[in-house]
């Protein structure tokens, strides 16, 4: 693992969305079996995968994998965790503000 | 608000960039709002070490109750379903419950693709099996939530897919404490609110919150699940250290969710709900659920608890006010906020908390 290069890879993947009443999700699985670790960047190649109201969709697409530098790893593994509160539901957005932008 | 003119940080910005120019326009046209998810990583060996078997009992009666899905016909739309008048709604309201809406429904479906991810890279057959069915959940109240924004107009555009996304990381004991926490958390802010609109139905602005019995249980049950997942090993809830970590969980989750629905006047005005009464009943409730599997538990009731949660409010208010500023009053603005919240958090971590011993059995039914 290079300490201050980023390295790409490009795998296929399977892109799973669901756009219905009985379920809302969107996957994204790597065909090879390819693992994402702390800091990598995925960027799933071509156009959006826009699924209509109703529909699910699976599509094959490529996928480019942005590997962290092992200190990128090693930063986002020390203050990742230092997120932790966006694991919790509060039912409203951080955004203090809301009436204003409304008013705006 | 010119939140457009600044790049999103964060995935509310984005989804409220979105919103924002949605009531630009007066009329109630279709827009599209970007949901967009984080995505984590955690250490998934040490999830396939856990070992259930010192709750297996327990552990089989819940899984078997989650794969039976109670509520697999709870989520439809029934003559229940009333409809809303949203243009006649009071703009400010309706801004907030659009709000409630989207941020429910992207944690509904943040928790499903994680959920997803563990299950997906889990080689343990018990915690797969887990995940398999709270990813399904939540897809489910996901599917729901979006439903009753396409009423309002909101379109979910699922587009992030092939926006570049950065994986974060949390450790296992972080996601067990905050998830199961926000579990409980949720069903205490769903049966609270479900209780007081029973009493008083002339409040119920909108059909989606008849729903919330239903629905609040299978957040319960999550929050069991993650409940036996700590009970699997016992330094996780009793260590020096990991007492420290369950205090600050508790004191960060509870200042935050005040400092939220403070900035929600309308919404909770209109459920004739007082917020301080309102969170309250909810942190007494989530302390007293969490007694199942917490060694600590906050003293709500200490004569420093309101006054800082007061403080802490009003710091955040001001930091927000502050970010809208530029040069020197803008850093000084955010200096003093931040030490202000940061002195009020401190003073909530340090009021003594209650010691408690977990019982013996960890299993609860929802009874509220």
């Amino acid at each position: 693992m290079p300490l201050f290069a980023r390295k790409t890879e490009t795998v296929p993947c399977t892109v799973e969305v669901s756009h219905r009443f009985e379920a809302l999700h969107a996957h994204v699985r790597f065909n090879d079996g390819s693992v994402i670790h702390p800091g990598d960047e995925v960027l799933v190649q071509g156009p959006p995968v826009m699924a209509a109201w109703g529909e699910v969709i699976s599509e094959d697409r490529v996928a480019t994998i942005t590997r962290a530098t092992a200190l990128e790893r090693l930063w986002t593994r020390l203050t990742g965790d230092f997120e932790f509160i966006e694991l919790c539901e509060f039912s409203f957005s951080e955004d203090l503000a809301l009436e204003q932008e409304k008013a705006a | 608000m010119n939140i457009q003119n600044t790049a999103p940080e964060t995935a509310h910005d984005e989804l409220h960039a979105e919103i924002a120019d949605r009531f630009d326009t007066t009329a109630m046209a279709t827009e599209t709002t970007l949901l967009n998810p984080r995505f984590y990583t955690t250490d998934f060996d040490e999830l396939d070490r856990i070992d259930v078997s010192s709750v297996r009992e327990d552990w089989d009666d819940l899984l078997a109750q989650m794969r039976s899905d109670p509520n697999k016909g709870h989520f439809k739309k029934t003559e229940e379903w009333d409809n809303i008048d949203w243009d006649g709604m009071e703009p400010k309201l309706k801004a907030e419950l659009i709000d409630f809406l989207v941020s429910s429904c992207t944690a509904e479906f943040s928790g499903c693709v994680l959920y997803k991810e563990m299950k997906r890279r889990g080689k343990n057959p018990d915690i797969c099996e887990l995940f398999s069915y709270m990813s399904r959940d939540e897809a489910r109240h996901a599917g729901f939530i979006n439903d009753a924004l396409r009423e309002a107009g909101v379109a979910v555009n699922l587009g992030f897919l092939t926006k570049s996304k950065k994986y974060t990381y949390f450790r296992p004991k972080f996601i067990y404490y905050a998830t199961y926490l926000s579990e409980k958390i949720g069903y205490a802010r769903y049966i609270t609110i479900y209780r007081h609109l029973e009493a008083n139905p002339d409040k119920r602005f909108h059909p989606i919150f008849k729903w919330f019995r239903e629905w609040c249980n299978d957040e319960f049950s999550h929050g069991e699940a993650f409940a036996l997942l700590m009970r699997t090993d016992p330094k996780l809830t009793q260590s020096f250290v990991n007492k420290l970590w369950i205090r600050f969980f508790l004191t960060a989750v509870y200042s935050t969710m005040y400092v939220r629905d403070h900035a929600r006047p309308a919404f909770h005005e209109a459920m004739g709900v007082d917020i301080d009464w309102y969170d309250q009943e909810v942190f007494r409730k989530t302390s007293e659920i969490a007694r199942q599997v917490f060694p600590v538990e906050l003293d709500i009731d200490h004569p420093r608890w309101m006054p800082n949660l007061k403080r802490m409010e009003r710091a955040f208010r001001k930091m927000e006010a502050a970010e809208k500023q530029t040069g020197l009053a803008r850093m000084l603005g955010k200096l003093t906020s931040g030490a202000q919240a940061g002195w009020a958090f401190v003073s909530l971590y340090t009021i003594p908390v209650k010691k408690n011993t977990p019982p013996e059995s960890v299993r609860l039914e929802p009874a509220y």
